[in-house]
């Protein structure tokens, strides 16, 4: 037999070495807290964050909701900005990768907005919409919308020449090859922008709910800052950053799933 | 050598009939037709007041940026404002990128640096930079130190994850060249990583240029003087509208001219990068 | 025309005079992880100075991995290579490698890629463009010094590859198969010119491929791998026909006849 299956190990150091940085981290951190090397009005222990999420599992005050509202006010905004930033943005991009018309009449409107961060959208919308859930759905749709329309218009773009004259000498419309040739072979680079976006959604709501919100992740840090409580502002950076990537590895499974069909 | 030269390929461009057609499906007349709409558009929604008082027609921010250039807001003209924000961004991205790329590349050549780097990496990835806005305003207060931190935060993340990849997605053969002219383990890291990993380390600057918009953009928002977050965060709390979209005009303009000037410094750089057709 | 079936080499017949042996070689690696391969099981050839040996084999049969064994890339699980008569420990500039994918650095012009080799050593600026420029003529591409590899085709790219090999040197030339990846004018082209550049600049060959043709065309002698892993020493082949061969030549097609009928029977 050529082939065999074998166990290889990784050198002892190697294995134990993440292991040691991350509590050499999590210590430098705590020791940083507990002898005062900051003052405590600027950073608070990892203790202490573990505390304060315990109570705020339950208490509301003093930033006016649990944690658990806080998170779900976020990724109600996030998710509704970012399906409603999907099911604008890839058909464009596909459509603006096909139809010489649609590219011409969108992609001076696409570049003119392109440039803008979606932050700066704030004050606007916070006089059309006002600080509610439309206003930072507005933002998040705005970010999340530039990846969806560059992977699918770059996805039309990549298809195989070769494909599209096949389909031609076949005797197939434009429209059948747009849609039996191109979409097909664009939904790699469509499926790559679900990640991006999401990525780009979650940055930016964060950034909506520093400046408008009652309640939502962003708006506990903000809290947390205004009352000096560092603790509260540590707390909601790392819910952000594991809800965050909660919902990352949620699409990278659907992702998976959607492209293994594809595939077969 | 003839047959070297028969192997060098020409394009040939196709001649079509020239029709009205062509003309309404040419790309640059569509483009000009799209945007004449889009500035008609934006009127039109300014004068009827769609969207109530909140929308500046374009020739009132044109009149309002004009009137910034000679007349100081807040102490600084318009360009002074411009300066400001570009020279936070420049300040934190040239930190970041001098310590994130070296981390990078060293990351990827060294597993025991990458063993002890990568944890804590991994851990404060996911966090936005945006959400350390707050903190940093608590370390460093509000001046031009902690706006300068959000900036490195920002931008460390891609610089450090865009060298380290490029240098990992080398072609193993790669070295085997340099290896097999006699070349040491130096040598390799040279000759190979470095030109190697360039393109993928500019993306990766190109990557942190938009983060680092945002980035100064909400710490301004938030608290600042100076800067174009001011402006437009001042128009809001003056209701001046054209003042808003005047300061999200020129952050447009700005940041665009930003991102030609890398990509310049690229081609200048790396001048073997094929380009690729597109955005 | 001579032909020896199952002509191994061993150890006991004497090596004084040959440039390069390979000593009962075989090799094992690890692939994804946890995979253990097979790939060479006792390999014994011995090559003589300025000799062309071609091994001749399908894909997977290990021929490139034997290759990497004499460039000194990998290292044996057991037996040895010897380069006039010292053991190999590592790859050098005393054996000159053309790549199968090319793999010129695309941040090079054609001149930079060839005259890595120099640059390395430490020859100055000028004295080493002087050398490059001339095996950059040797292989035809003067004119194109200033060119980028993607501005080249598929053959002129290799070209590149082969002036890089040649500009060290090297005593012994290395070449895994390098014209895979070309059509079949260019290919053929190219073989012409190896013999011509073979001619010219004397060395010691050692050339990589799974073309029969291309095997009969080249070589002084042909070694053949069995076709399935781990890749065993199947037969070797004297090719004694004068230089410049036709391929419509009777005893070309005679051979050719010959080694496709052993070869089927180990596929």
């Amino acid at each position: 037999m050529a082939y065999e299956e074998v166990k290889v190990k990784k050198p002892l150091a190697l294995r134990l070495l993440p292991i040691a940085s991350l509590v050499f981290f999590l210590g430098t951190w705590q020791l940083i807290v507990d002898f005062e090397v900051l003052p405590s009005s600027m950073l608070a222990s990892p203790w202490q964050v573990i505390q304060l999420f315990v109570v705020k599992l339950t208490e509301a005050n003093p930033d006016g909701a649990v944690l658990a509202r806080h998170a779900w006010t976020s990724i109600q905004e996030a998710f509704t900005g970012y399906i409603l930033s999907l099911i604008v943005g890839i058909p464009l991009g596909l459509f603006m990768g096909w139809f010489v018309v649609a590219e011409g009449l969108a992609r001076p409107f696409f570049e003119m907005i392109r440039p803008i961060p979606p932050i700066a959208w704030i004050p606007l919308t916070i006089f059309w919409f006002g600080i509610g859930l439309a206003g930072k759905v507005f933002i998040i749709w705005i970010a999340g919308i530039v990846p969806c329309v560059i992977n699918s218009y770059v996805g039309v773009r990549m298809t195989n020449p070769t494909l599209i004259q096949m389909a031609r000498t076949y005797g197939a419309t434009d429209w059948q090859i747009f849609t039996q040739i191109c979409i097909p072979s664009a939904l790699p680079m469509v499926f790559g922008a679900l990640q991006i976006a999401l990525a780009y959604c979650w940055t930016n709501l964060v950034g909506a709910e520093l400046l408008a919100a009652d309640t939502g992740l962003g708006f506990l840090i903000t809290m947390g800052r205004r009352l000096a409580r560092p603790d509260m502002v540590v707390l909601g950076m790392i819910s952000v950053g594991l809800t965050g990537a909660f919902i990352g590895v949620i699409i990278d499974r659907v992702e998976k799933r959607l492209l293994a069909g594809i595939r077969r | 050598m003839e047959a070297v030269a028969n192997e060098v390929q020409k394009t040939v461009r196709e001649k079509r009939p020239f029709t009205l057609l062509t003309i309404l499906k040419n790309r640059w007349f569509l483009y000009a037709v799209s945007m004449v709409f889009f500035f008609w558009l934006w009127d039109f929604v300014g004068e009827r007041r769609i969207l109530g008082s909140s929308l500046a027609r374009p020739h009132e921010v044109l009149i309002q940026l004009a009137d910034m250039v000679t007349n100081p807001l807040a102490g600084k003209s318009l360009f002074g404002h411009i300066w400001a924000s570009t020279q936070r961004i420049l300040i934190g991205f040239v930190i970041a990128s001098v310590v994130a790329v070296p981390l990078g590349l060293l990351m990827a050549l060294n597993p025991y640096i990458n063993a002890v780097v990568k944890p804590v990496f991994d851990l404060l990835k996911p966090m936005p930079p945006i959400a350390w806005i707050s903190i940093s305003i608590l370390w460093f207060g509000i001046g031009e130190a902690s706006k300068v931190f959000i900036i490195i935060i920002g931008t460390f993340v891609p610089c450090l994850l865009n060298s380290y990849n490029g240098v990992r997605l080398i072609e193993p053969e790669l070295y085997d060249v340099v290896r097999m002219l006699g070349g040491n383990r130096r040598q390799e890291i040279i000759n190979v990583c470095f030109p190697a990993s360039f393109p993928a380390i500019f993306a990766g600057l190109q990557i942190s240029l938009s983060i680092a918009w945002t980035c100064v953009l909400a710490a301004e928002l938030v608290s600042a003087r100076s800067g174009l977050g001011f402006v437009i965060i001042l128009g809001m709390n003056l209701a001046r509208p054209a003042l808003i979209v005047g300061g999200m005009v020129v952050i447009a303009v700005v940041a665009w001219l930003t991102t030609l000037l890398v990509t310049a410094l690229e081609k200048l750089v790396c001048p073997w990068k094929r380009e690729i057709e597109g955005m | 025309m001579s032909v020896k079936e199952s002509g191994v080499v061993s150890q006991e017949k004497g090596q004084d005079g040959y440039k390069i042996v390979c000593e009962r070689i075989s090799k094992e690696f690890i692939q994804k992880g946890t995979q253990r391969v097979h790939v060479l099981e006792d390999i014994s050839v011995a090559v003589r100075k300025n000799e062309f040996v071609v091994i001749l084999g399908p894909g997977q049969s290990g021929k490139t991995t034997l290759l990497r064994i004499i460039a000194g890339l990998e290292i044996p699980t057991t037996g040895r290579v010897l380069l006039d008569g010292r053991e190999v420990t590592g790859p050098g500039p005393d054996r000159g490698l053309v790549f199968q994918g090319y793999m010129l650095f695309p941040w090079k012009t054609v001149m930079g890629n060839v005259e890595i080799g120099p640059k390395l050593r430490g020859v100055p600026k000028k004295e080493r463009r002087e050398i490059a420029a001339r095996y950059i003529k040797l292989v035809g591409l003067d004119g194109f010094e200033n060119h980028y590899p993607h501005q080249l085709s598929g053959g002129m790219k290799q070209r590149v590859g082969i002036a890089r090999a040649y500009v060290n040197s090297p005593e012994v030339m290395l070449l895994d198969e390098p014209f895979g990846q070309l059509d079949a004018q260019t290919r053929y082209y190219m073989e012409k010119e190896t013999v011509r550049i073979w001619e010219t600049e004397r060395r010691t060959v050692i050339f990589v491929t799974n073309n029969i043709d291309e095997a009969i065309y080249l070589g002084d002698r042909i070694i053949t791998l069995q076709g399935k892993l781990p890749g065993r020493m199947h037969a070797v082949y004297e090719v004694d026909l004068p230089r410049p061969r036709e391929h419509t030549d009777m005893k070309f097609l005679e051979l050719r006849h010959i080694i496709t009928e052993a070869s089927e029977l180990t596929l």
